[in-house]
């Protein structure tokens, strides 16, 4: 049976061998000796034998420890929220955006009753607005506009 | 030399430096302390602030938070007996039972006292030591610096805890992840697969704060879905007798010369930090005690060794970063970031081009001790109840700040979804136990070995060259040992019958 190493090795592997087959479209100068193909090659290679010795080693590995329980709720919601988030920034601009994401994150990870709703909204607008005034007024770092908003 | 830092002294003392040095110091003291947020968390946070400052104003604020959270990790070890960061975990075994025994002043001023005198003496070496390692490296040709950098990357690879193997696919990864976009010497884009997204490449800041931060906050996610609920928080007075504290760490001069010693000797080794530094002088102080029976049960000792070590190790950071351009651990990497932003090449060069921020940070370095002892004094009580707010506030908010820190680099939105592709990327390895550190450095320092390698090759075509330059060959046949050593050290391990698992992420 294939452990949890075993499995990173592969992919790994794969990863490997694909970017070493990419690698056969890149041009070879003529009058230099050294192409932009020769130092990711040695890289592939190197990255490809240690996966397989990854594999390997997982192979001939007698006995595994258990893995420890898993809790992903949280962190699947998180990295979901946080992608929404990501790809609503160019759409809504990052005032908008930032209050929802702010807003929207911690009612997953602490869902809040009654009266802490307004907590939750005044933390996530106390964010924003500290966020944009810091940095856009303060710090002359520009952040994201809205494509829909302009805002 | 000790002229330039007098005026460097008198230049950051301005407001206009102070400022920004007491903030980040501060924030790095709150971070510090805060369970689940490091010094490199911290400075993520605060690098966007950095964007539109003064470079030194900058760096003297990322200065204070690296000497701020060494220190503020030992208040959290010392009074909930849980390291605030990885750097203060060798504080808790001796700083909790002596705070719970009812001494928490001493337990606190100790390790705060030791944290300032170790530091002082770090940049006592800071100063004399970055000078004379640059002229050093100026003698370097591409051979030397591509072999250096093999060096520094195999021995973070094999100074892993987790698998000898992982260690090194690690920073294979982060060598990969450098040779996509366009290719250094002919322009030709590599490996971008059509896509206009990977033309450029990867920076490496929005790379680093993925990785590190989603690896540490969803790390805590899993903890909070598990049900596991934060300390509670007292704040008991903390007076005591200043005089006396200092006496009790002066009177054991050699253990804190020695922990000195090895917080410097850890922080100028590339990619390892602080979280090493401090575990490994404390095991050395055991070793050469009369009592090591003792230690555990909360003596003073044990905490003035872990304490001097971790702040000095910040000093020995630096010197790696301003004299090799190589980071010393995850929060110089940060700083490295904040400087290319800013136009500067940290090498060899740096100190002789770059007189004024050099000797600003030296001068920050040495100022962020004492502004670190004033704010440990006026607010760690009041900062300690900011360990309080949960973790549904801080997570949000920790995220937001890092979307800024990407997107501010060059204003692109390919930054931020760079920043969530390494958030998920780094997450992964970390679940599937591939330590980060050797990744990171990989990372940054993938450009420059390609770029020396083709130099040197193109320079002369013989391979040889690379062992038979003295210095060149020296660094191959070092990092061969450190390799050697890793298998031997291993293997010793596997015959104990103690596979060594990391259970979390440490950084």
């Amino acid at each position: 049976m294939i452990g949890r190493d075993g499995v990173a090795g592969l992919a790994c592997l794969a990863a490997a061998l694909t970017l070493l087959a990419a690698s056969r479209g890149l041009p070879q100068p003529a009058l230099v000796p050294i192409g932009p193909a020769f130092y990711p090659r040695i890289l592939f290679g190197a990255l490809a034998a240690l996966s397989l010795g990854l594999v390997v080693a997982d192979l001939l590995r007698r006995e595994r420890p258990a893995p420890p329980p898993a809790h992903y709720r949280l962190v699947v919601l998180t990295f979901a929220i946080f992608a929404a988030y990501v790809a609503l920034l160019p759409v809504l601009g990052f005032r908008l955006a930032t209050f929802l994401f702010v807003a929207g994150l911690q009612a997953v990870l602490e869902p809040p009753r009654g009266r802490r709703w307004w907590l939750v909204l005044g933390v996530a607008l106390a964010a924003t607005a500290i966020a944009y005034l810091v940095f856009e007024r303060y710090l002359s770092v520009l952040l994201p506009r809205g494509r829909l908003t302009g805002f | 030399m000790f002229g330039a830092l007098w005026g460097s002294l008198g230049e950051v003392l301005q407001l206009q430096y102070l400022f920004p040095l007491a903030v980040g110091t501060l924030a790095g003291l709150v971070g510090g302390a805060l369970p689940g947020v490091t010094i490199t968390m911290t400075i993520i946070i605060v690098l966007p602030f950095t964007f539109g400052m003064d470079p030194l104003a900058g760096l003297a604020a990322m200065v204070g938070v690296y000497v701020g959270g060494e220190s503020g990790g030992l208040v959290t070890a010392s009074l909930l007996g849980i390291p605030g960061t990885p750097s203060a975990v060798a504080t808790t075994f001796d700083g909790f039972p002596m705070a719970r025994r009812g001494e928490p002043g001493r337990a606190v001023w100790l390790g705060t006292w030791a944290s300032f005198i170790g530091g002082v003496l770090g940049a006592v070496f800071l100063v004399a030591a970055t000078v004379p390692l640059a002229r050093f490296a100026l003698q370097f040709g591409p051979w030397e610096y591509f072999s250096l950098f093999v060096f520094a990357l195999s021995m973070v690879a094999g100074l892993t805890e987790q698998s000898l193997l992982k260690g090194f696919l690690s920073g294979a990864i982060g060598l990969v992840i450098t040779v996509i976009g366009t290719d250094p010497i002919m322009a030709v884009p590599r490996f971008t697969f059509g896509t206009e997204f990977l033309q450029s490449g990867f920076q490496f800041l929005p790379v680093l704060i993925g990785i590190f931060a989603f690896a540490q906050i969803m790390s805590d996610l899993e903890k909070m879905s598990a049900g596991e609920r934060a300390a509670r928080v007292e704040t008991p007075s903390l007076a005591v007798s200043h005089p006396a504290v200092i006496w009790e760490i002066v009177s054991r001069p050699f253990l804190l010369v020695w922990s000195t010693l090895i917080g410097l000797l850890i922080g100028v080794l590339p990619a390892i930090g602080g979280s090493a530094a401090n575990v490994m002088a404390y095991d050395q102080a055991k070793k050469f005690s009369r009592h090591p029976e003792r230690f555990g049960t909360g003596i003073p000792e044990g905490i003035i060794a872990s304490e001097a070590s971790n702040n000095a190790n910040v000093a020995g950071s630096l010197v790696t970063i301003m004299a090799f351009g190589i980071p010393g651990d995850a929060v110089t990497a940060v700083m490295l970031g904040a400087m290319i932003i800013h136009g500067i090449q940290p090498g060899p060069l740096f100190m002789t081009q770059q007189p004024r921020v050099a000797y600003g940070i030296f001068a920050a370095y040495l100022l962020a001790h004492p502004v670190m002892m004033v704010l440990q004094w006026l607010l760690s009580r009041v900062y300690l109840r900011i360990v309080r707010v949960p973790k549904s506030i801080l997570v949000p908010n920790i995220l937001v700040l890092c979307v800024i820190g990407a997107y501010a680099l060059n204003n692109v939105m390919e930054n931020v979804y760079a920043l969530l592709l390494f958030g998920v990327l780094g997450y992964l390895l970390v679940k599937f136990g591939f330590p980060l550190a050797p990744l990171i450095l990989g990372v940054i320092l993938g450009d420059q070995i390609e770029v020396n390698l083709v130099r040197s090759l193109m320079t002369d075509a013989d391979p040889w060259l690379f062992l038979t330059r003295p210095i060149s060959g020296s660094m191959l046949a070092l990092s061969a040992l450190s390799v050697v050593l890793a298998l031997w050290q291993h293997r010793r391990q596997y015959r104990r019958g103690a596979p060594v698992e990391a259970p979390d992420a440490d950084f």
